[in-house]
Order: C-alpha cells, then structure tokens, then sequence
C-alpha cells in the first residue's frame, strides 16, 4: 500500500472568504473545515486526518465537536448525506419564504455550517457574513438591512442580543432557529418583540448527527424541554439509562478521537449526549446532558428545569457547573451574567423556593460580568469554575 | 448588629423564606423549607453565625427559632430581645 495523499485542512477565515470552501466541497478529496480559534492542536488534526481509512479519503468532509468535553474528537460527515439534509431541512423549517441567511456562529460549527452554508448554497440563497455579537455594529446593521432573514442563534447570545438591540425590532428577520444548548423559551415573547415576522424554532441534535435530529416550531410546544419531532429520515428512541439514541440518514459516517478512527455502521444507535424521553404526543424533551441530571440525596434534580425557574425571573445570562457540598453530595453552582440586584437573587430564591424542593436548589449563587464562551457561542463550562471574578449572592450552609 | 439581627438574616437565608414572615415563635411545622436538610443546614449557620455546634441532640430537638435562641441563651449567647 503506497503512502496515502495528506488530505487538506481549510482554516475560517476571518476576513470571512468563503472562496476555499466552496472549491474544496466541490472537489472529490475529503477536507477538513476547522475554526480559527482552537484549542485543539493542529498537529492532533493533521495525525487525526491521516488515520482516515480510504474509503473516507473522497467525498466527505471533517468538522471538529465543540471541544466542551475536552477531548478533541473530529466528525466526518459525507457530503451527499449533508445535502440531502440540507434539501429536507429546507422543506421542514419552511425556508422557501427565506431570501438570506445573517450568520453569528463559526461556520466551522456543525449547526451553521449545515443549516446555513450548505443551505445557502443549495438553495441558491444569500449568505450574508458578520462576526456576530464580537462587532455587534455590524451585527446590527445586517439585521437592519435585513430582508427575509433567517438567523441561526444558540441560547446564550440572546440576552447580549436584547442588551445589544434594546427596544429596537428587525421585520426583515422571518427565520429564527436555535439549537446547540437549551432553548430559550422564557425569552420568546421579547424574541417576537424584537422580530416581529419571525418564526422562531427548536432545532435539536449533535455534531455525530451532522447535525440535525428534530425541530418544533416555538409556539407546538411551552417548555424548553421540548425539541419537538424527529425530522424525516430520523429515528430517535432512548437506552436503558434514559440516553437520547438515534438512527439518522444524514448521520456522521466516522468519528476520529484519540483512540483514532470508528465508522459508523448504517444501523447503529448512536447517543446525542442527553438524557431524554418521548410525551404522549410524539414530541421529544430533552432533560438534561447526563452530567446536568443526577441525585442529591436520593431525589432526581434536572438541572434545566431549575434554570427554567431562574430564568423566569432574570433576563440575564445563566448557566450551571457541577459542584459536591459538605457531605460530598451531587450538586451544583448557579451563575448568574451579568451581576444580578440582591432584589432579584432575593425573587430567583422565592421562586426555586416556591416551585422546587431543598434538594434541587444550588448550592451556590454566584455572578459574573461576563460569562466565558467557547467560539461556537456556547458557555465554557471548564473556565465557569474559575474563581477570578465571581461574586457569591448566597450559598446552603450544607 | 444584635444577635437577633443576626438570626433572622440566617433564618430568613437558611429557609428563604420572607422577611415579614420572621417572627420569634415561628415553629418548624410552619415553614415548608424547615426540612430535615434545612435542619442542618441551620446547625451549620448558627456554627458559622454563632460559633456554637449544635449536638445532634439539640439540632433534632429544634422546633421553633425560640428553641435555637433558648440552646444559644444556655452556652452563654445572648438574645436581649428574647
């Protein structure tokens, strides 16, 4: 067997050109399409890459996973199966009525990739390209100048968008899709406040998906929970420990970590990474990633249900990290972005204490001026532990 | 700051409950948050409060905030207003 080709790794760009892309996607050889910003190791790709079998050396592409676990792990998709994805998303998220699409995310992440260049490129669609809310002028500006607007958006950026826009509203933005992370559904109604025509929808899966697995518009559904139902050509049912498992024809065809290459047979069930179960009603609900779900002393707390009561009463930024308390009991770390008023720390523990028992309250309330964010939008958790910052609001003496 | 401030602040913080609701009999079976987590998480307040560590005795026979100013008043903490 000769020496295999050194296959090509395409850096984003970020004076925004999409120019390499797009010639690479059209070529036969397999490329990898990588952030900018990464704290996984070139090298660890080039040597990732180089395990790659020859079967998957043409017609696919390689995104890297957030990096949030810590270990690198690299997704190979194929790019027919991405297309056909990108075809049935168009017919089930109604983009027909979409001239453009703003992107906010790292097109090297999975979701903006699919959902808005491969969809913008099939569909013959505008792209339109901003640095999202890290020059939040020219954010604006896209989404003034906006004229039948999707928007791909991860929870997080929500409050900096409403603190970026204020009472100001875009009527150009007629999509709104959310996906990697909880949905914001307490934020709906200022959503539609500020996007007028906009329909707002759930969109839930995983980079393995690559990436899409179901959809709900915002108003088939009231909790957050709720990703709604498969799309076509998805099955979804849940493992022994409640994991969320899915079959997909769209699905990842390999994945390459430290331990190197796996492909994925066709009819293997592959975890998202969340526990999960289907209602009576054939819609999905997430319940939490497996590390947000646990037992503190003996009584199951689900994490996202208890930011869905905190978020109900604070308009900022929230998120979570796991902690033990004295008795080296399961529990967690409420963060609270920006720093909240002591009135409102004061209403978020009249509600968890109206609305949850003992066991599922945070060990600690904690606040930050800003919360830190990986490149894809999503909240880092590892560096949320960090004490360089945090201010303590209140704490169990437990 | 009296010790009764003192107690009230960590009664209100320990059950969350309002501060209009504080009063010196408030009893156990009144507050829903008064659990047996809530019962240590009291005895660990009034450590850190008062630097005194309830027995286990003392923590299970607490049933109002008149019972934790009554085992303080006995080691010598005093609660003017009590």
């Amino acid at each position: 067997m000769g020496v295999l080709p050194v296959l090509p790794v395409l850096i984003e760009d970020s004076t925004m050109s999409l120019h390499g892309l797009e010639e690479h996607w059209n070529g036969e050889e397999t490329f990898a399409y990588l952030p900018e910003k990464s704290p996984v190791p070139r090298d660890w790709v080039a040597g990732a890459l180089e395990s790659l079998p020859e079967a998957l050396r043409t017609g696919c592409f390689c995104l890297l996973t957030s990096g949030s676990t810590g270990s690198p792990r690299i997704v190979v998709g194929s790019k027919g199966r991405a297309e056909r994805l990108a075809a049935v998303l168009h017919q089930a998220q109604q983009s027909e009525p979409v001239a453009e699409t703003i992107v906010t995310l790292p097109l090297s992440y999975c979701y903006a990739f699919v959902n808005q260049w491969l969809w913008a490129r099939m569909s013959g669609r505008r792209l339109v390209m901003t640095h999202g809310l890290s020059r939040p002028d020219a954010l604006l500006a896209s989404l003034r100048g906006a004229g039948d607007a999707m928007l791909c958006l991860v929870g997080p950026q929500v409050p900096l968008l409403i603190g970026m826009a204020g009472e100001e509203a875009f009527p150009g933005v007629v999509r709104i899709h959310f996906a990697g992370g909880r949905f914001p559904q307490e934020r709906i109604p200022r959503l539609r406040a500020m996007f007028p025509n906009a329909r707002i929808f759930n969109n839930y899966g995983c980079a393995e998906a690559m990436p899409r697995l179901t959809l709900r518009p915002a108003e088939a559904g009231g909790e957050a929970s709720d990703i709604g139902l498969p799309i076509p050509g998805v099955q979804l049912k849940t493992g022994e420990a409640g994991e969320i498992l899915f079959r997909s024809e769209y699905r990842g065809v390999a994945l390459v970590d430290s331990e190197g290459c796996r492909p994925i047979p066709d009819d293997e069930w592959i975890a998202s990474g969340d526990l999960g179960r289907e209602d009576a009603g054939g819609h999905w609900h997430v319940l939490g990633r497996p590390g947000e779900v646990f037992k503190r002393y003996g009584e199951k707390v689900a994490i996202p249900q208890v930011l869905a009561t905190v978020n109900q009463h604070w308009t900022g930024q929230s998120s979570s990290y796991r902690d033990r308390d004295s008795a080296g009991e399961d529990g967690f770390a409420l963060v609270l972005c920006p720093v909240p008023p002591e009135e409102t720390v004061r209403s978020i523990l009249q509600a968890l204490r109206a609305l949850h028992p003992r066991t599922h309250w945070p060990l600690r309330i904690e606040s930050r001026d800003a919360l830190p964010l990986l490149p894809n939008g999503k909240v880092d958790g590892g560096a949320l532990k960090d004490l360089d910052g945090k201010l303590l609001h209140w704490r169990q003496r437990i | 700051m009296t010790n009764l401030e003192k107690l009230k602040d960590l009664v209100i913080d320990v059950f969350l409950i309002d501060p209009a609701e504080f009063r010196l009999d408030l009893r156990r079976d009144q507050v829903d948050t008064w659990d047996s987590l809530g019962v240590v998480s009291l005895a660990v307040g009034v450590q850190e409060t008062f630097g005194y560590h309830f027995t286990q005795e003392e923590a299970l026979s607490v049933q109002s905030v008149n019972d934790v100013i009554a085992i303080l008043s006995r080691h010598g903490i005093g609660f003017d207003a009590a």
